[in-house]
């Protein structure tokens, strides 16, 4: 079957400067009207549609046709409140009988909005990366034992940490409204990103020898409050896991090379910290939004980063370089190269963390915290330890 | 006392403070490093790379019947005494989740991944005439919209689900992404040649599953089988039928996402239904107000009148186009029938007078049976 061209085309009527709307159409479009009106159709939806467009540009060198390049994708057409409680997506026309479904607890811009997250999600769409044939598993050989326990205990505690951040991004998806799309295409997309993870470090921990070993002691100590997982805001939320949580593990996943002993290993930590630059860059362009449109929020979210701090410094769930953890002791042995050499390791280990309370302090003062940091009320004796033992 | 004094007194013994920046220099057990419940393990690569059904061998791959771990504790990791449990109920049992194609379905999903911005012919859908364009945006909004909201559906359930099931976790964790997909996919679709969106679905359908609280199972079903089947159908007519290469190239893409959905649904239903069979009767029963909501959706006549237009080639092939979907519906209907019977559940006792009326189809029609057939 062919489609009649009788009618005129989008350009054609851009070009004529023509509404599609009936009362404005052109000639032949009220005649199809007609016609379709006598055989019994009622078409009033398709005199719904007004404006037209010229065509939106689909240039495959600057990435085809992406989700921001949209018609409606101003960030300044975003209302600041929504009302939508029937689960459409922003722009879409209403209909008076839709049930209201959405129990949205997001529904105010500056709780969930950044500047870029449909650029964060399309740059994820087209970083997909493949645990099964993107990672050179051939280049795997025997280790010494102390290092491929060092190896398995650190994919174990990283397997179990990515279900968290796969779960609690996952959970706060549907309790965002579509209004805001942009934000919860991120997330879905990290929730991609954290199931690769953990099935990566779960491959790497049963591919050569060690097999998964003892789980994180101090998993889920925290359950009570002010946790990762006990947020109950999102902002908050994403402070401790993009920022605190997500940006400690990618200092270490960008010192992968120097605890990496073949191309396999290489490869699962570089690949792993691009998708985690994702992750970070979102916390901190989301907390960077909310900072400039609700100053009245700035204290609350100084409250939550003295948390974050902690949880940094800590580990609870989330940072392997942490003290007193066996992960640690791990990254030390993966450093330094062998239990004999722990000491060398507990060195660069040091400077991991070190590393890791630079980029914090970064990041938070990107956001547009970083007074914190001058005014003392940042943990900063705390994260000075931290970063000196 | 004096600080002098404070110095001199011995110091209380207690243990190691763990929050204590300083805690490093307490760690110097080492046993941590015999603690695999399987040393030796090599997980084989086959054609497919390193797969996860690969790695699930020796004590990894063993699937118990109800997972009882309360906390997040990776399946196959050495214990540890004291765990803190999580606050929400998993739901624990390998019957309310697993499905034998999950790991295959999860590493077919990676391995046939592709994008709308880049996979699409976009420039081939400029220039259609006005007014398949306009029902083209229509479509497009409504699944669009369908897409949105089955993210929201798949995501709100995937914490539930035990983490000793982590393939099934991983696989749906796929198909949220691919209804996101979805939902920018016609987005895109919708705004490419019209500066605005259609109407929003009937949402009735959309509600059912939203609010779908009773089990993961039953919102598989009504999700994924009998939705599922729905939108498959719908979206091999558009990968037939659609206007222009992008549009045929969009809902082919999709197709292989969406059957992918069902084979997990279909896989896991049956699964389930074997495990209990006892719940034959209520799932059968549920399922004719889950039916409702789609017939009450497909009766809108928006999206019909669109798809009709779409199909006919314009408004002046709208009745052609109307006979292709009627068409549809016979087919999706019939092919729903068919994957329930798979699993075990014969709906034909249970079938509202509505769905039947679906299987009865257009009257006969040589282009229509051509068109129908080609689409399947």
């Amino acid at each position: 079957m062919t489609t009649t061209a009788s009618e005129p085309t989008a350009s054609e009527s851009a070009a004529n400067g023509a509404g599609s709307n009936g009362a404005q159409a052109t000639g032949p479009f009220d005649e199809l009207m007609s016609f379709a009106q006598e055989r019994g159709y009622k078409l009033d939806w398709l005199r719904k549609a007004e404006i037209w467009g010229s065509g939106e540009e689909s240039d495959l060198s600057r990435g085809g046709l992406l989700l921001q390049d949209l018609a409606g994708s101003d960030p300044a057409e975003v209302p600041a409140e929504s009302d939508n409680l029937t689960g459409r997506p922003r722009g879409t026309q209403p209909r008076p009988v839709a049930p209201r479904v959405g129990n949205y607890r997001v529904r105010t811009k500056a709780d969930i909005w950044l500047r870029n997250a449909a650029e964060l999600y399309e740059e994820a769409v087209q970083r997909q990366w493949s645990s099964a044939t993107d990672i050179p598993w051939h280049t795997l050989t025997e280790l010494p034992d102390d290092i491929e326990a060092a190896e398995c205990k650190l994919a174990t505690f990283l397997t179990e940490i990515e279900f968290v951040a796969g779960d609690v991004p996952g959970r706060w998806i549907s309790e965002i409204t579509p209004e805001y799309f942009e934000p919860r295409m991120f997330l879905i997309s990290q929730v991609v990103d954290e199931a690769r993870h953990l099935d990566v470090f779960r491959k790497r921990a049963l591919a050569n020898g060690g097999g998964l070993m003892e789980r994180n002691p101090r998993a889920g100590s925290d359950v009570f409050a002010g946790t990762i997982d006990s947020a109950r805001d999102f902002t908050e939320m994403s402070a401790k896991l993009h920022i605190s949580g997500e940006g400690s593990v990618l200092t270490i996943f960008r010192m992968g090379e120097r605890m990496a002993y073949n191309d396999a290993e290489k490869m699962i930590y570089r690949l792993a910290a691009s998708d985690e630059a994702r992750h970070v860059a979102f916390g901190v362009m989301h907390l960077q939004y909310l900072g400039q449109t609700m100053p009245e929020r700035r204290e609350e979210i100084h409250s939550y980063l003295d948390e974050a701090e902690r949880g940094l410094i800590t580990g609870t769930n989330q940072n392997p370089a942490a003290n007193a953890n066996p992960s640690n002791a791990a990254l030390a042995i993966l450093l330094g190269g062998g239990k004999d050499k722990i000491e060398e390791g507990q060195k660069l280990a040091l400077a991991m963390r070190q590393r890791q309370v630079k980029e914090y302090v970064q990041r938070v003062t990107v956001a547009g915290f970083g007074e914190r940091f001058e005014e003392g009320r940042s943990a900063g004796e705390m994260l000075r330890a931290y970063a000196s033992a | 006392m004096t600080t002098e004094q404070r110095k001199d007194s011995a110091p209380e013994k207690r243990d190691p403070d763990i929050t204590s920046p300083l805690a490093a220099s307490y760690f110097t057990d080492f046993s941590w490093m015999k603690r695999s419940r399987q040393w030796g393990t090599r997980a084989p690569r086959g054609p497919g790379g390193l797969t996860l059904e690969a790695i699930n061998i020796g004590v990894y791959g063993d699937l118990p019947d109800d997972w009882d771990e309360p906390s997040r504790m990776p399946r196959g990791t050495y214990p540890v005494a004291g765990a803190v449990p999580l606050g929400p109920a998993f739901i624990s049992k390998k019957s309310r989740q697993w499905a034998d194609h999950a790991p295959q379905l999860y590493e077919e999903s990676i391995s046939r991944r592709w994008s709308t911005a880049t996979d699409v012919p976009w420039e081939s859908a400029h220039d259609l005439p006005r007014d398949v364009e306009l029902a083209m945006c229509q479509v497009a909004t409504e699944l669009s919209h369908i897409g949105s909201i089955e993210a929201e559906v798949v995501s709100s359930w995937l914490e539930l689900l035990s983490y000793g099931f982590h393939e099934v976790k991983l696989c749906l964790s796929r198909q949220v992404f691919e209804s996101a997909r979805q939902f920018e996919g016609w987005r895109k679709r919708a705004l490419l040649n019209v500066d605005q969106l259609g109407l929003e679905s009937p949402g009735w359908a959309n509600r059912m599953l939203l609010e779908s609280r009773v089990g993961w199972t039953e919102t598989c079903l009504a999700l994924h089988v009998l939705r599922g089947s729905y939108l498959l159908t719908l979206l091999r007519y558009l990968a037939a039928y659609g206007p222009s290469e992008a549009d045929r190239a969009l809902a082919g893409g999709m197709v292989a996402d969406k059957a992918r959905h069902i084979a997990y649904g279909m896989e896991h239903s049956r699964y389930a239904l074997s495990s209990e069979p006892e719940f034959r009767d209520s799932w059968n029963r549920a399922l004719v107000g889950a039916e409702a909501a789609v017939n009450r959706d497909e009766d809108d006549h928006v999206l019909q009148e669109a798809l009709a237009i779409v199909f006919g080639g314009g408004v002046r092939g709208m009745d052609a186009g109307m006979e292709l979907v009627q068409r549809m519906r016979r087919d999706w209907t019939r092919a729903y029938l068919a994957r329930m019977d798979w699993i075990g559940l014969d709906r034909d006792p249970w079938l509202t007078p509505r769905m039947r009326e679906n299987l009865d189809g257009p009257s006969a029609n040589g282009t229509a049976d051509a068109a129908g057939e080609a689409a399947g």
